[in-house]
Formats: C-alpha cells, sequence, structure tokens
C-alpha cells in the first residue's frame, strides 16, 4: 500500500470512528428523549451532547470521509500527485484535535448552545473557558477544511507539462467550471472548445465547484468560531464584551448564509460529483448528459449561495422579499437535484443487465434517501407551511435524518465499498455488506417518518418532554436507530474480518 | 382537515411512489433489455431529460403558485387579510420566561388577533398548541425587534404556549398551559 493509498484511508478510518461516537450519541439521545437514564444523563448533559452531535457526525464523520476519497481520487483522476500529502497529514491531525476538542467542550465543560449558536446564547448563558474550549476546538476543525480545499485547489491547478503556466490553467479551468467553453466554441464559431489543459473530468469539475462552497462556508463558521473565542477570553480577563455588539438578526443571516453552503451546497455538490464519479465506474458506461450535469453542478453551486432564507421563515423582523426570494431559490434545488438523479439512474439504465453490487445498491438507495430527505424539505421550506413545521421533528426527522443518513452516508459508504477493494486488493464479504446497507437504509427512513410523524403532531425538536408526550413515536424512532446500529456493528466487523485489525493499525501509524 | 395531516398523506404518498419506483427500476435494470438502447455520449440534451426537466419546473412552479396562495391559512391571515385585528396581544419574554399581560388572554373564535411578542435577551420562540399537542402556530422571538404575527383561531378552546426556539437547558420548562382561551362571541 502506498502513500497515498494510505493517506485516504487514515480517512476514512477516522471517519468511521467519528460515525461510531455519533452513533452512541444518538441512541443515548433516543433513550434520554423517551425518559430513560434521567438520573444519570440530565438535560444539561442531554443538551451539550445534542451540541456536538452535528459536528461530530458532520466534521468527524462525512467531512473526513469525504476529504480521504478525494485526496486520493482528484490526483488519480488527474493523472498526477496530490499537491501536498505533508498538508494532507497535517491537516488530518488538525481535524481530529479539532472535533475531539469540540466534543470535550460538550462532555466535560457541557456547552451547550447547540450548532445553531443563534446570538447571544454562546457568550450569555456560558463562562468563558467553556467558550474558549468550544471556540478553540471549532476554529480547528475550520482551519483543517481550509487546508483541505488549498490541496485541491493546488493539486488541480499545478500547471502540466506543456499546458502553460498556473495562470493559463486557472484560466482555462474556470473557463470550465462556469461553463464559458460554450459560450467560447459559440463566439469562435467552432463546434467544440477544447482547452490546451486537462479536459477536467466531471467529477473534478463537482469537486472544484463543491469547494468553493466548502471554502465559503468554513471562512464564515470560523469567524464565528473566533468571535466565541475572543468574546471567552475578555471574560477571562475581566474585560467583557458586550454582547450587543453585534446584531441577532444580522448574525443569524450571515450566519445560515455561510452554515446552509454546506447544507445546500457542498453536500448536494459532493454528493452528485460522487455519483458521476463512481456509477460510470460500476457499471461500465459512460455518464449519461456529461454536458448537461456539468452546468447542473454550477447551478447547484449559483441557487446555494441564494437559499439560506429557507432557514429564517419563521422570523417575521426579515425583510419579506428574502423570504420570497428565499422561497424561489430552494425550489432550484428540486430542478438541479432531479436532473443530477435522471443523469446517474440513466447511466445504469442504460448499462442494462446491471449487477447490483454493494457500492451500486448503496447509491440507488442514497438517491431514494435524497428523494425523500429532499421532499419533505421542499414541503417546509417556504413561508406558509413554515408556521406549521419549524422547528418541529420534522424537520430534522423526516428532512435532516434521512438526507444525511439515507442520503449522504450511503453515498459515502457506496464510496467504501468501491474504493477499499481498490486501495487494499481485497472485497468485504458481500452478503455482511448488502445486510449492513439495507439495515442501516431501513433503521434511517423508520427513525426519520416516526420523528417526521412526530413533528406533525406537534412535537418539537431540540425539546425533552417530561410525561411521556409522542412516546410512541419516538420508541419507533429508537428501533429505527438500533436498526442502523446493528447494520454499522455488521459493516465494522466485515471490514475488520476483511482487513485485519493490524492493517487498521498500520494505516493508523504516522 | 388540519393542514399538518394534509402534508403528511402527500408526503406518504410521494415516498411510497419514489419507493415503488426505485424498487421497479432495480427489477428492471437486473435485466437485459428487449431491443438494444441508444448508446454513446449524448453531447447536448436528451429528448427524454427535457421533458424531465421541464416536469421538474412545472412542479416547482404549481408548488410556489400554491404555497404563496391564500390557500393556506398562515399566508391568508398574514398576508392577503384585509380586516384589521380585533385585539392585540402583546408578550415578553426574559430570562427563559414568558411574561404575559395582567388579563387573562381571551381571544374571539373566528375573529384576527394580533400577537406581538418581544424577547429581552436570547432568541425564543412562541408557539400555540391546542390541547392534543397539535402546532397551531409559531414564530421565531428575535431580541431587539418586535415580531408580530396575525391569527384566526377556529376552534374554541384551551391553548398552550410554549418557546419553540431552543435558548439553553431551561428551554423544555419554557411553556404555559392553558395560557390563551378562545371562545365563541355572542
Amino acid at each position: 500500500m502506498g502513500p497515498r493509498e494510505k493517506l485516504a484511508l487514515k480517512y476514512v478510518l477516522a471517519g468511521v470512528f467519528w460515525l461510531g461516537v455519533a452513533g452512541i450519541e444518538g441512541i443515548l439521545m433516543r433513550l434520554r428523549i423517551l425518559n430513560l437514564l434521567t438520573e444519570i444523563y440530565t438535560p444539561e448533559h442531554y443538551y451539550a451532547m445534542m451540541t456536538v452531535h452535528p459536528f461530530v457526525g458532520i466534521y468527524g464523520w462525512a467531512y473526513m470521509a469525504v476529504m480521504g476519497a478525494f485526496y486520493y481520487l482528484v490526483p488519480v483522476v488527474l493523472k498526477k500527485d496530490l499537491y501536498s500529502e505533508w498538508v494532507a497529514n497535517l491537516a488530518w491531525y488538525v481535524m481530529m484535535a479539532g472535533v475531539l476538542i469540540t466534543w470535550l467542550s460538550g462532555f466535560l465543560f457541557s456547552y451547550s448552545p447547540l450548532y445553531t449558536l443563534y446570538w447571544p446564547l454562546p457568550v450569555v448563558e456560558y463562562n468563558g473557558i467553556q467558550q474558549i474550549v468550544f471556540g478553540f476546538g471549532s476554529a480547528l476543525i475550520f482551519i483543517s477544511v481550509l487546508m483541505f480545499f488549498f490541496n485541491m485547489f493546488a493539486t488541480i491547478f499545478l500547471p502540466q507539462r506543456g499546458a502553460g503556466g498556473a495562470g493559463y490553467v486557472a484560466k482555462e479551468l474556470l473557463t470550465l467550471a462556469f461553463n464559458l467553453d460554450k459560450l467560447k466554441a459559440k463566439t469562435k464559431g467552432i463546434k467544440e472548445y477544447l482547452p490546451r489543459v486537462n479536459n477536467y473530468p466531471v467529477f473534478v469539475v463537482g469537486v472544484f465547484r463543491g469547494c468553493v462552497d466548502t471554502t465559503l462556508n468554513a471562512i464564515v463558521l470560523l469567524l464565528v468560531s473566533l468571535t466565541i473565542g475572543v468574546y471567552g477570553i475578555t471574560e477571562v480577563l475581566g474585560n467583557e464584551l458586550s454582547p450587543s455588539l453585534i446584531d441577532p438578526l444580522i448574525y443569524k443571516n450571515v450566519f445560515w448564509w455561510g452554515l446552509d453552503l454546506i447544507a445546500d451546497g457542498n453536500v448536494l455538490i459532493f454528493t452528485a460529483a460522487t455519483w458521476y464519479f463512481l456509477v460510470p465506474l460500476l457499471t461500465n458506461q459512460p455518464l449519461f448528459g456529461e454536458n448537461v450535469v456539468r452546468s447542473v453542478i454550477l447551478a447547484d453551486l449559483v441557487i446555494s449561495l441564494f437559499v439560506w432564507n429557507h432557514h429564517m421563515m419563521s422570523d417575521t423582523p426579515q425583510p419579506l422579499f428574502l423570504l420570497v426570494q428565499g422561497q424561489i431559490f430552494t425550489w432550484g434545488e428540486l430542478i438541479t437535484m432531479g436532473l443530477t438523479m435522471f443523469a446517474v439512474l440513466m447511466t445504469i439504465w442504460r448499462a442494462r443487465p446491471v449487477e447490483y453490487s454493494p457500492a451500486l445498491l448503496a447509491i440507488v438507495l442514497s438517491i431514494l434517501g435524497y428523494a425523500m430527505g429532499g421532499s419533505a424539505g421542499m414541503i417546509q421550506a417556504n413561508i406558509a407551511m413554515n408556521r406549521y413545521f419549524h422547528n418541529t421533528q420534522w424537520v430534522i426527522g423526516i428532512h435532516g435524518h434521512i438526507q444525511l443518513l439515507a442520503g449522504l452516508s450511503l453515498t459515502i459508504f457506496a464510496a467504501i465499498y468501491a474504493l477499499a477493494p481498490i486501495l487494499t486488493g481485497k472485497e468485504m464479504d458481500r452478503r455482511l455488506s448488502y445486510l449492513h446497507i439495507v439495515l442501516f437504509f431501513v433503521g434511517a427512513v423508520v427513525m426519520g417518518l416516526s420523528q417526521g410523524a412526530a413533528g406533525a403532531a406537534g412535537m418539537l425538536r431540540r425539546t425533552l418532554y417530561f410525561n411521556g408526550e409522542y412516546a410512541g413515536y419516538m420508541t419507533v424512532a429508537a428501533i429505527g436507530s438500533f436498526l442502523m446500529a446493528v447494520g454499522f456493528l455488521i459493516f465494522l466487523y466485515n471490514f475488520v474480518k476483511t482487513y485485519g485489525f493490524k492493517s487498521v493499525i498500520e494505516v493508523l501509524k504516522p | 382537515m388540519e393542514v399538518q395531516w394534509a402534508v403528511e398523506m402527500f408526503y406518504y404518498s410521494l415516498i411510497t411512489t419514489y419507493t415503488i419506483v426505485i424498487l421497479l427500476f432495480i427489477y428492471k435494470t437486473r435485466k437485459p433489455p428487449k431491443i438494444s438502447t441508444d448508446g454513446g455520449v449524448h453531447q447536448g440534451m436528451d429528448r427524454r431529460e427535457k421533458i424531465w426537466m421541464y416536469s421538474l419546473i412545472t412542479v416547482a412552479i404549481i408548488g410556489n403558485i400554491i404555497f404563496f396562495s391564500p390557500l393556506i391559512p398562515s399566508m391568508q391571515y398574514n398576508i392577503y387579510l384585509d380586516e384589521e385585528p380585533v385585539k392585540t396581544i402583546v408578550i415578553r419574554m426574559e430570562d427563559h420566561r414568558f411574561i404575559l399581560p395582567e388579563e387573562p388572554i381571551v381571544i374571539p373564535l373566528g375573529e384576527p388577533v394580533e400577537f406581538k411578542v418581544y424577547s429581552e435577551d436570547l432568541t425564543y420562540g412562541f408557539g400555540v398548541f391546542r390541547e392534543d399537542g397539535m402546532l397551531v402556530f409559531q414564530m421565531q422571538v428575535v431580541p431587539g425587534y418586535e415580531n408580530r404575527l396575525v391569527w384566526i383561531f377556529t376552534e374554541p378552546g384551551n391553548y398552550t404556549i410554549r418557546s419553540t426556539e431552543y435558548s439553553g437547558p431551561e428551554h423544555p420548562y419554557m411553556y404555559i398551559e392553558d395560557a390563551i382561551v378562545v371562545e365563541e362571541v355572542g
């Protein structure tokens, strides 16, 4: 195994570890919401866990797994070396430290403003030490993300022999990224404009465009982390800053603009890029409508910059025109994601007869997961319906968790099942892999749907109920989460059985 | 029928359709095609893809028309209503507590009433719930701003108010049962 393969596996293993942590947290929270473990598990613990849960799940699991895959795939696809393996290795440590410290801010210091961090909650209800620990940990996470961005861009932009300087490569890449090649072909009266640099595959264009969102998101959230850290430091030094220096509504706009570049930007774009890479590989069929999907990824990037208002539909001081704009742009995601799914499914259709490997099955089920979660999102992401669904279990269960678990996580598992044999030369047991995928998907859907039904019946998210309200729904949700946990344990067993515990330790050694 | 139940029924029909389509897709794609399909790479947009794209655009347009229309009560009350509210209820929120008006909140059935909610410290939420736990409406309560909403109650009874936005570990205790009474007039 070469250093490139080792680097990718190191990231993926770390991701799987954090998914396990997020899963344990999820099950503990499911039990607490059923009013079990109340003697040892106070509301303070519950909310501290809920605060770090998305950091562990998104950055620890999803980001690390995706980074590992892209650190490997982008150089392989471009037939180049990664710009800096040293930076990629350093970014691994920075991310691990960041997620661990953020997690400790909850576990040891009970910091619990939730990931929404609505101003001024993060700085007025908690002491300076809590703020510093959280601010430092989350800042490290976003520094690692920026290191990833630097490495990806440098790898893609690095000049090829005979291709001109870095400036020329950058210009040509932007030409492709923003579909200006078609415009150039038209103005020059030629059939197709072919730049002298690499004809970048659609997968790399997807990574590049997703990185734009990722970077903007990391900058905004890094500023939020640093702000919280600075407030903490001034409090510890006895020279407290006033929370009124920051307007809560403007802060909320900036925060959601930045945060939504993950949810509605890089998740959808990176997912699309991964499908576009894996499906032709698994079916031995060229991607259907490649030119169209290049435009679709661009549309996704543009749309992702204008959808943050769907998180603010219940903020009545927010100007109406912003809410209207947010609602209309959000419907754009239906069109882009619908076209993405169509291209992927048509590619599979044209490859008939298809043998459904675990990776391909995971992709098709992830498409179903995104369709289910996305539709629930469309239903509530408008001014009218937000009055009835905002901050209910509908949002986080049927939309958020089905999208993240049945959609995004199964896409990542598809990449692991497809790439692990390439990286290691060994394939995991297929029957166990199928069992894992089906249990994980069914568990995620059962959990999400029962949460959604609870939300429609009036149950709020982020709220403990003490008198057994909605207990039936939450019991079914807990069963769903246990199904997922069993699926995940089968995956772990299969992984260790195939590759051996020693190999896992070997990969993690510096 | 409540808005939430209508939405649920629609949503379940939708995802049942998705699931059937995907299962059929898996079944069909495991078999060889009866006739040879078109191979090669499309440079432009395929006819089927165009039809699909126009269908998605149509769904998006219809969806927006419905959600911007007065068919949904929340839009009707807050965008299209010409009548002036017959009553204004002012509520303040501070230190994880609701500060209600001195007089009990009694609301006439079927008449528009205005809620103005202010926060003195944190971002909270203001939600009104029926006795069976169903959410009637909610809004965010942003500190330093007037948070205003108009509603028409269509069922008499007692209603609970609850903060719908997390504001620290004391958040789940932020509710007052039977804070609002809706009565038929005359």
